[in-house]
């Protein structure tokens, strides 16, 4: 069809299940969301996780690639300032991200929609209080509408 | 032997590829001697009845610069596609939608209420606005249409190779040429006349650099007196020389002036703004919340200062809603 | 990789933990259509043998060359896979594995969203995994010389069965002798001897052992490298005085500067020169560079000559492959007014106890305080631990329940008259003997009382008033004591955050170093080749940190025993075609594995491997791509985010 008559693409349905990519870092969140597990808390289903060494390996790239792809929300996590398990990775992410998040308002994603948090290995329940928290956040806002992509 | 037939053509430009070309100055004789250029708007009087005539795939290579966001340019790189063996997006605009990329942070409703009735400038108390068509002499006249997005080439058509720049300075125009003319074509979707490697590996001050490359503090070039001996980065300014493919000989850098990115992305990058953003808010020296935004707060547009040449080719490809709610 | 991917997915049930939840058969069907997937199985335990042997026959039989695992999560079992797959010829680095337990059946509620999740997950790991690439281990050789950071029970135990089974030691202790907290204590709970004489017992069998060399009154002030060939720098405080020293005591008579003695947590000074306590190794006495005026009487009265005011330290360079922290604790420092601490000497700790029931202590054993001796003693016991007070920790301090028993049980075998009560938040006599130990306290007519809220404790100048409400009998008691002993728990050393600063390693929340795993890696650090023995990590008793003396140095030598060891390959690796040496990632590296060298006329950046702990941060940073990681690459993962739309497949 005419590139012209390609209109704004809806994703909205009735029963709104936001999709949220996770970044996690191995050492502390990932360890964090495995006790939660082994605990048998529960938690929306709505996180895909990816896991990484470090929160530092995080590229903003991966983000906005998600977020293309049909994420809703992302969320990075990693260990607490002055506890990653390489030192300083944590911090490389932190600077990021507050760049990023600025970058992504003036692209009409709202802040909410990237989140970083630092969670460590034992922290199962705060782990489990972000996600409940961030899946209303993001039902609140809505599905994240892209404009058309258009390809040939 | 028949001579290689060449098109040029503009979409959304300023001009600046068209001149670039003919910087190639005196050689743009020899190359009128090697080819026979069968298009160019700008510069030969030939009309699209001229192409649609031609068989297709006859035109050895079209090199189309600006943006696509009129209906005839799409029309117009369509119909040069199908008339063309090599489709080569010629400058930053073509290849990622350049300046005129930044317009997709905007929707038409806004642009339109901007441009011909908030700027404080403006006089239009009738509030008139473009329209498609129009009446003359009951005769109607149709005006293309406006696409929703500008779009870089190759979402549009498939390109060949892409030359780099803003615009392409005229030795990477003359390099990219020959690379052409060669008859030894590289892999499909190479970016030509350019380096492979960032502009740090050309650039004279590159050795200054202490190993250690961190920054407290941002500044505008007009708040530094440059030291040209040393990198611009560590002087405080935001050269995205480590983030944009060389070629261009550092001639910003040469003359004082931070690299702003025209030469786009590297082979291994997908989102220019994004890497270029990562790698400038990683030598951010602050551990804490606080300080982290205060150099931030230094750069008030950072979607104007990492994707000046690229938001219509990244990821999101702009603003995520088309119109501000 | 120039061959097509084929992928084989193999989805465990784990008895009813996944497959109670999701729809395993519909997850393999789904698996089966999305691309590149050329053979998708279940089974009930795919870690068992016969689920690793359904793995390796279907490598071989559909000749695959990806593997995805789904199932519990990559750190159970991730090993295991990638040891199954290399059985089989493949590349160990070629497996990917989806976590659908931990992160999927065991969290989600709903049974059809957990199944779709699972999907989602398996596709996003075969994404990942058709761009995987076979990846060769770094081998890198073994130094079998180790470092032994503490000189209390931990510490030396770990150096004696290192030093037992042929292995070179560094023996590193700050204090002036060795010996740590345990050769402080009096006689102990359960055994004849004294705390000092077991301290004693190691001491003498690790400083007698020609494996070991001993620095005390030294400290690690660098450590670079990584496991196998750590480069240690150990810079040793003079002692001032030599081994010509007879002991006959003349410079401490002479010594105008005096100081609470730490040894006896106070409760009787020192000299600016002194001997820490009597069985101190090494023998020597010792000056303290901060309260010496250099007035020289010392010099004046040794016969033998043996000060040495001008002695210099020295910074020693070692090599050595592995690394055992074992730093012990400080006991809990109430603040000045907790329960009237440092406020009257009618309240003391129960440390400050031990020294003064101990033979060799200030008291020469005898329980007084000033000139008199208690005839009622209130124990508060949980001081510190349990939430008790403002200050206090969250966690029980495991030994002071035994301990305090054991010396109300002295006090009442020495002074039968003596009141006791024991004022408690919990009893946790856990150990071997200990509940009869309580049992036998009960018996000698110690008041126990029980606390919810912790007891009002006001020194007079003649009596110290309690009050406390009984939890038990729910009755509020209010009466008069002669002394307060405090038993107080166990701290984190207060020069811990020196040394993580110095072998970067984490800490817990409590403040204490943070072990890899709690219950299955107790005595390793979470970086490979450093080991954590005793209190360090947690509160312990004597016996328990010998074990873990012990269990480290078992860890060690088992490292040892390899020869080698194989650096995991997901290491930073850097294009040289694509670098233009713009040095950002150097300062991205906090192990300074990156360096910038000269490439012809250009300059590239290059990565030590050896160093290259693998957290991918330069890579993030790299403004051109050149720079990735092996197993994480930018494509690699932009892949595993793309399968999340990914209409192929279903």
């Amino acid at each position: 069809m005419p590139l012209s008559q390609i209109s704004e693409v809806d994703k909205v349905s009735d029963q709104f299940e936001p999709k949220i990519v996770l970044f996690a870092c191995n050492w502390c969140t990932y360890a964090a969301m495995d006790l939660a597990g082994t605990s048998r808390m529960k938690y929306p289903p709505n996180f895909r996780v990816i896991r990484l060494m470090c929160s530092g390996r995080v590229d903003p790239q991966f983000i906005l690639e998600a977020f293309r792809d049909g994420a809703d929300g992302v969320l990075v996590a990693g260990c607490h300032p002055g506890d990653c398990h390489y030192m300083e990775g944590n911090y490389k992410a932190l600077r990021r991200m507050i760049l990023l998040r600025r970058i992504l308002e003036s692209l009409g994603i709202e802040k909410e929609r990237l989140r970083l948090e630092w969670i460590s290995a034992g922290e199962a329940v705060k782990f489990v209080k972000a996600a409940h928290e961030m899946v209303g956040q993001i039902k609140a806002l809505g599905p994240l509408q892209l404009s058309a992509q258009v390809k040939v | 032997m028949e001579k290689p037939k060449i098109a040029m053509y503009w979409c959304s430009s300023c001009g600046g590829c068209e001149e670039a070309t003919v910087d190639i100055a005196e050689k743009i004789l020899e190359l009128a001697d090697l080819v026979d250029i069968v298009f160019w708007p700008v510069a030969l009087d030939y009309k699209e009845k001229d192409v649609e005539n031609l068989p297709d795939g006859s035109i050895t290579v079209s090199l189309i610069n600006g943006g696509v966001r009129m209906t005839d340019h799409e029309h117009m790189v369509k119909l040069l596609r199908k008339k063309s063996k090599i489709i080569v997006a010629y400058g930053a605009c073509s290849s990622w939608g350049g300046v005129p990329g930044l317009l997709n942070l905007y929707g038409q409703e806004e642009l339109f209420s901007r441009v011909y009735s908030e700027v404080p400038t403006v006089e239009n108390p009738e509030q008139v606005t473009p329209s498609r068509s129009t009446k003359v002499d009951d005769v109607e006249l149709m005006l293309p249409e406006v696409l929703p997005r500008l779009l870089p080439l190759d979402r549009v058509v498939g390109v060949d190779y892409y030359v780099p720049g803003c615009p392409p300075t005229a030795e990477v125009t003359w390099r990219a040429l020959e690379v052409l003319l060669s008859g030894k074509a590289p892999p499909q979707g190479s970016v030509i006349g350019a380096s492979e490697k960032a502009l740090c590996d050309e650039c004279p001050l590159n050795g200054t650099k202490p190993d250690r490359v961190l920054v407290q503090d941002l500044k505008r070039p007009h708040q530094v007196i440059v030291d040209p001996e040393k990198c611009l980065l560590t002087q405080g300014l935001l050269c995205l020389g480590p983030a944009t493919r060389g070629g261009c000989q550092a001639l910003c850098v040469k003359a004082r002036m931070p690299c702003t990115g025209c030469f786009g992305p590297l082979d291994m990058v997908s989102d220019y703004g994004a890497k270029a953003a990562s790698f400038f808010a990683s030598i951010v020296d602050f551990q804490d919340e606080e300080s982290i935004e205060r150099v931030m707060d230094r750069l008030p547009d950072p979607v104007g200062t990492f994707y000046r040449y690229t938001l219509a080719s990244s990821a999101l490809g702009g603003r995520a809603r088309a119109n501000r709610k | 990789m120039t061959e097509e991917p084929r992928v084989g997915v193999f989805v465990c049930h784990c008895g009813l933990n996944i497959a109670g939840t999701i729809d395993v058969k519909k997850v393999v069907e789904y698996a089966k259509t999305v691309p590149n997937v050329a053979d998708a199985k279940e089974y009930v335990f795919m870690c068992s043998a016969p689920g690793q042997d359904l793995i390796k026959e279907d490598v071989k039989k559909f000749h695959l060359n990806r593997v995805v695992v789904a199932s519990c999560s990559p750190s159970m079992h991730e090993p295991t896979f990638r040891a199954c797959i290399a059985e089989t010829g493949l590349n160990r680095y070629v497996l990917e594995m989806a976590n659908i337990r931990e992160q999927c059946s065991w969290v989600y509620l709903d049974k059809q969203k957990a199944t779709e999740a699972a999907k989602d997950l398996i596709r996003m790991a075969v994404a990942k995994a058709r761009l995987l690439e076979p990846l060769e281990e770094l081998r890198v050789s073994l130094e079998p010389t180790s470092l032994v950071l503490g000189g209390g029970v931990a510490g030396l135990k770990a150096c004696l069965d290192l030093a037992e089974r042929g292995y070179r030691l560094h023996l590193i202790e700050k204090l002036p002798t060795l010996g740590g907290n345990a050769a402080r204590l009096g006689k102990l709970a359960h055994v004849d001897i004294r705390g000092t004489e077991v301290a004693g017992s190691l001491i003498s069998a690790v400083v007698s052992n020609p494996n070991v060399t001993v620095h005390v009154n030294s400290e690690l002030i660098g450590l670079e490298g990584s496991v196998g060939a750590f480069r240690a720098k150990i810079r040793t405080t003079p002692r001032f005085v030599d081994e010509k020293c007879t002991l006959c005591g003349e410079c401490f008579h002479v010594c105008p500067i005096e100081v609470p003695d730490e040894y006896e947590f106070g409760l009787s000074k020192r000299k600016a020169i002194y001997l820490p306590f009597k069985e101190a190794y090494p023998r020597i006495p010792v000056i303290d560079p901060e309260i010496c005026t250099q007035c020289r009487e010392c010099v004046k009265v040794c016969e033998p000559g043996a000060i040495v005011l001008d002695q210099e330290g020295q910074v020693v360079e070692v090599v050595a492959g592995a690394i055992t922290i074992a730093t012990g604790f400080q006991p809990y420092e109430p603040p000045e007014g907790e329960y009237g601490y440092k406020r009257s000497e009618k309240v003391l700790t129960l440390f400050q106890l031990e020294r003064l029931l101990d033979k060799n202590g200030p008291t020469g054993g005898e329980l007084k305080l000033g000139e008199s001796t208690p005839r009622s003693i209130a124990f508060i016991m949980c001081v510190g631990s349990l939430v008790t007070t403002k200050n206090a920790h969250t966690y029980c301090s495991r030994m002071c329940c035994a301990s305090s028993l054991k010396n109300m049980l002295t006090i009442k075998e020495r002074y039968p008259d003596t009141e006791i009560y024991a004022i408690y938040k919990d009893i946790r006599t856990y150990g071997r003997g200990d509940e009869e130990l309580y049992e036998k306290t009960t018996e000698s007519l110690v008041k126990f009382i029980r606390f919810e809220t912790p007891p009002d404790v006001k020194p007079h100048s003649d009596r110290v008033d309690i009050e406390v409400y009984d939890a038990t009998l729910q009755e509020n008691y209010l009466f008069q004591v002669d002394a307060v002993v405090l038993s107080v728990g166990m701290s984190p050393s207060a020069d811990l955050d020196k040394v993580r600063a110095v072998v970067k390693t984490g800490c817990s929340p409590e403040g204490f170093l943070r072990e890899a795993h709690l219950k299955l890696r107790p005595v390793e650090a979470p970086t490979d080749g450093v080991f954590l023995a005793g209190s360090v990590t947690s509160p312990k008793n004597i016996i328990e940190s010998v074990m873990a003396g012990g269990a480290s140095a078992a860890k060690a030598a088992a490292l040892f025993a390899k020869k080698e060891v194989r650096i995991d390959p997901i290491t930073a690796e850097v294009t040289e075609e694509i670098c233009s040496g713009c040095a950002i990632c150097i300062a991205m590296c906090p192990y300074g594995a990156i360096s910038r060298k000269e490439k012809g006329e250009k300059k590239v950046a290059q990565v030590d491997k050896a160093l290259c702990k693998a957290c991918g941060a330069c890579v993030a940073a790299c403004p051109s791509g050149a720079m990735q990681q092996a197993g994480f690459k930018d494509i690699q993962v932009m892949a595993q985010v793309a399968a999340l739309s990914d209409k192929r497949g279903g």
